[in-house]
């Protein structure tokens, strides 16, 4: 089919607005976007190959580093694999402090995607507000893994490093003070009405689109659907989680969904604390052979690894499925064509949070 | 756009910003001392069990050198990722990084490890410089020369009638020497590991 | 003459113009230089300038394992950048590879191997105060008496 398009217009891979590269080439008709298509393989380091044949103690940090921004949430979907294959129990409070930790990353990515994208429309002050913010997120898991990304934190059988009674109550006073700070801002970005012009009814992915290209995590739950791999585990369950949704699918959605679910996964630490029991976090228990596939809610969606391991606990063979590729998908096939504004491809396409180093590993 | 105007004049006439705003100050620039710097060494004595190169993730990070006549781990930046489990693994306690020493003898955790080598004697050519290139080895008979033979029998592994033998496993550290030694990577060592609680050490 | 020269370097120490680029990292490197951004580390305050436009950099932060489509491009990239200039290695990725300097990996580092780096900072990922303390370190040192040295 012939179509009449004006200009091709590449953005990136090196482009101020990217944290990462990536190149999206967009067909425009005047400054109507008629489609776009992004262009990949600036990051690909081979992450599973590495992986084949390495012990736990190994593999952990390679999926640790798929990506920086949620590495809490690979290491905990990799770790509760492996533990599924050789049957290691965890005990109740090393449950409830990975819970714990995986909400406190949960928090500072979701303020690091909202900071990129008050960044990306230009409004410095707010975005500004937001990375300080995430510097308390990080205080909280530095003062419990001593270190503020990558942190290593979960191991098979348990935890490394118990929640001191001094660090709880610190952690509580972060909390209420993360609570506050968010609450401000999240009003802020919900009543300003520069930002609405921005981003209300820009980006839209309505829920038949949202399924269709198999959208997860906050945008898919933008879009109405009422999907999170949370309500499958087990710890989560205990806590009685719910997931937020909000059907209206824009960019203004999708970033008030996150200042939503940060509330939420402040609610959970709480719980967390609150219910901590006393006892060991270590359990114990070698790694064996095996096969499964193991899911877990990534900041930006469903995260599953198939793994399989060799009698000593090896892998033999893994495949990740990041959240960032079906979302991708969804950016730039259903949200990015009709932007009527080229100025907007960059916040649409920030809007949906991609990680290209999560995409691509 | 006149509700906006009156919306930042609303945010930045608030007493805090302005104060914020006239005394602008970076707190000092101060690492916190829970965070995991590059291990250090502490007055214990190293027994250079190769504990920390068994599990140290990092490619190049850790080596154990021996330098006036004492051993001592030494940790390589650039290549070190400051995840602190050869902190953790250390029986004798020789590195301290961060709280991680402390919360250790306070949570009593440990590191429990077991070794196995797997060669493929497909792949392998009996040179033996697997056999040679292991510090175990050494120890057991300085004289091992490089065809990997020995009339030793205590050593970990040995080239005996044309074949790579295994006669004590249980004496591996897991160091990896072997597998870096092995020009056709036929030589593996799996090394499993579990974390432990309230065990005692040794 | 030398009026001039001190008043170029005395400017340059105080105006740090600075681009990133990301040649494969896992993302833990960038989000350390974005923190930087922070108002708690407040890199403007010592005149630090992040934006990603290379043509108007003076500093080049490499962030990343060089994975094989950066091979041609970093040093096109880098000849963007006007002189005077210097690039910084940013955690150990651009150093050594880090955790995928392994068999069967794809990366091609160091970075070393590509452009020229002025100064590395270790670490995976190393703190926003020590990314800043390098910028702060290198800047004055790589661009003082540019110009003497040049003739």
């Amino acid at each position: 089919m012939k179509r009449v398009v004006d200009v091709s217009i590449p953005l990136g891979p090196v482009h101020p607005c990217w944290k990462e590269p990536a190149r999206v080439k967009c067909e425009t008709r005047g400054e109507k976007v008629l489609s776009a298509e992004v262009e990949l393989g600036y990051m690909k380091k081979g992450i599973e190959r590495i992986m084949r044949g390495r012990p736990w103690q190994e593999v952990m940090f390679l999926a640790e580093r798929v990506c920086g921004i949620c590495s809490v949430i690979h290491n905990m979907v990799f770790i509760e694999g492996m533990e599924a294959v050789s049957g290691i129990t965890v005990p109740d409070r090393a449950a409830y402090l990975r819970v714990v930790m995986n909400e406190l990353d949960r928090i500072q990515s979701h303020l690091l995607a909202n900071f990129s994208y008050c960044y990306t429309i230009e409004h410095e002050t707010l975005a500004m507000y937001l990375l300080n913010t995430r510097e308390r997120a990080m205080d909280c898991m530095e003062r419990i893994a001593g270190v503020r990304v990558n942190k290593a934190y979960m191991i098979p059988g348990g935890v490394r490093f118990d929640l001191r009674d001094t660090d709880r109550a610190l952690l509580l006073a972060d909390l209420a003070h993360l609570e506050d700070s968010v609450h401000r801002y999240g009003r802020m970005f919900d009543t300003g009405p520069l930002i609405a012009t921005r981003s209300k009814g820009v980006g839209i992915l309505m829920q038949e689109q949202a399924r269709i290209a198999r959208a997860v995590g906050p945008t898919a739950r933008a879009s109405g659907i009422a999907e999170d791999v949370r309500l499958t585990h087990p710890t989560y369950r205990k806590l009685a989680f719910t997931p937020i949704v909000r059907t209206e699918g824009d960019n203004h959605a999708r970033i008030m969904l996150r200042f939503d679910e940060i509330f939420q996964s402040l609610g959970l630490i709480r719980q967390c604390l609150h219910d901590l029991p006393a006892g060991p976090i270590r359990g114990g228990g070698t790694c064996g052979a095996g096969e499964t596939v193991s899911r877990g809610e990534a900041p930006r969606g469903e995260l599953s690894y198939f793994i399989r391991s060799d009698e000593y606990g090896r892998i033999l063979d893994i495949a990740i499925r990041t959240p960032s590729i079906p979302n991708i998908d969804a950016c730039t096939h259903h949200m990015l064509p009709g932007v009527t504004s080229l100025a907007d491809v960059t916040s649409v396409f920030v809007s949906a949070d991609p990680c290209i180093a999560c995409n691509e590993r | 756009m006149v509700q906006s105007i009156f919306w930042y004049l609303k945010e930045f006439l608030r007493g805090p910003w302005i104060h914020a705003f006239l005394f602008a100050k970076t707190a000092p620039l101060v690492t916190p001392s829970y965070f995991r710097e590059y291990p250090s060494l502490t007055e214990k004595e190293c027994t250079h069990c190769f504990t920390c190169r068994m599990i140290c993730p990092a490619p190049g990070a850790i080596e154990v050198l021996q330098e006036g006549g004492t051993w001592h781990p030494v940790i390589h930046r650039g290549h070190c990722l400051r995840c602190g489990l050869c902190v953790e693994a250390c029986p004798e306690g020789v590195l301290a990084s961060g709280r991680i020493l402390q919360w250790q003898e306070e949570d009593r955790t440990s590191f429990a490890a077991t070794f196995h080598i797997q060669v493929d004697h497909a792949t392998c050519m009996r040179c033996g410089n697997c056999c040679v290139s292991c510090p175990v080895n050494k120890e057991q008979d300085p004289q091992m020369a490089s065809g990997g033979h020995s009339a030793n029998n205590e050593v970990i592994m040995k080239i005996s009638s044309g074949r790579h033998t295994v006669i004590h496993e249980e004496r591996c550290v897991g160091c990896r020497t072997c597998e870096g030694a092995c020009p056709n990577s036929a030589i593996r060592v799996a090394r499993v590991v579990e974390g432990l609680q309230g065990v005692a050490e040794g | 003459m030398s009026l001039l020269q001190d008043a170029k370097n005395w400017v340059r120490s105080r105006s740090i113009h600075v681009a990133y680029v990301d040649v494969g990292s896992c993302n833990g490197c960038d989000i350390e230089i974005l923190a930087c951004l922070a108002p708690r580390y407040d890199i403007e305050q010592y005149g630090i300038y992040v934006h990603n436009n290379p043509r108007e950099a003076d500093i080049l932060l490499v962030v990343g394992a060089m994975t094989p489509p950066w091979v041609e491009r970093l040093p096109a990239l880098w000849a963007k950048i006007p002189a005077p200039k210097a690039a910084i290695a940013i955690g150990n990725c651009p150093v050594s590879g880090c955790v995928y300097n392994r068999r069967e990996t794809y990366i091609l580092g160091p970075v070393a191997k590509y452009i020229p780096i002025a100064a590395e900072v270790p670490g995976c990922p190393p703190r926003p105060t020590e990314i800043l303390s390098a910028v702060l370190a290198v800047a004055p040192t790589v661009f003082r008496d540019y110009e003497v040295n040049r003739s």
